[in-house]
């Protein structure tokens, strides 16, 4: 007999994703920091490193937030962590990234009647907001949702 | 009017001690889901609200109900 269900297992793995995934955020959020200052030249060996440290960690933080993580547990165990609630929860998620997306680019749209910016720029700056807002509401969802139980 | 569902979950497990772990298991669902449909944080799929009712030996009528809000 396992001394912890795969119910058991489940619920504490699912209560260290809602943990994580909003300090994810904060920490996408703050590595930012790195491409807004010390420019250096597009093209070079440096930028290729940033730019390409930027897409794998933008892409990790979706594909976690697409499938839940928990990769090295049973199937059984990530279909519990996956199920109905948490599959809400990842689409208010999504919604919320789409919303930010959609005002984070207007916003930027209509300052580029007052200043010029660069499309990578734009294009960083959106991705950034809207991952990372899905990722703190999908975290404050789960965390909600395991309160009271 | 904005209808709110209500449900009957938390004195049925008590009727029966389980906990929410337990109905968890037989349903097969996180303990995570039960405790948001119980609290009604979180509306279940028909599907879902059926497994719930049969794990009583109830309809799904006896166990959840809208809840008329003004």
């Amino acid at each position: 007999m396992n001394d912890d269900s795969k119910i058991e297992i489940a619920d504490r793995l699912s209560r260290r994703r809602a943990l994580m995934m909003p300090l994810m955020a904060v920490v996408f959020l703050s590595g930012q920091a790195i491409y807004a200052i010390g420019r250096v030249e597009a093209g070079s060996i440096i930028d290729q490193v940033k730019v390409t440290a930027w897409v794998a960690w933008a892409l990790i933080l979706l594909a976690l937030l697409a499938t839940g993580g928990g990769f090295l547990n049973s199937r059984a165990v990530r279909r519990l962590m996956d199920d109905e609630s948490t599959r809400a929860n990842r689409g208010r998620a999504y919604s919320v990234g789409f919303w930010l997306a959609m005002i984070v680019t207007i916003v930027i749209y209509g300052l580029t009647a007052f200043d010029t910016i660069a499309p990578r720029e734009s294009l960083h700056i959106i991705v950034t907001i809207a991952v990372a807002g899905a990722l703190v509401t999908f975290g404050y969802l789960e965390r909600r949702d395991h309160r009271g139980g | 009017m904005v209808e709110r569902l209500g449900n009957r979950i938390r004195e049925e497990r008590n009727t029966y001690g389980l906990t929410q772990v337990a109905l968890a298991e037989q349903i097969g669902v996180s303990r995570k889901t039960i405790n948001t449909v119980e609290n009604g944080v979180f509306i279940p799929s028909t599907p879902l609200a059926l497994k719930i009712a049969r794990a009583f030996g109830r309809t799904v009528e006896e166990i959840f109900y809208l809840v008329d809000e003004e």
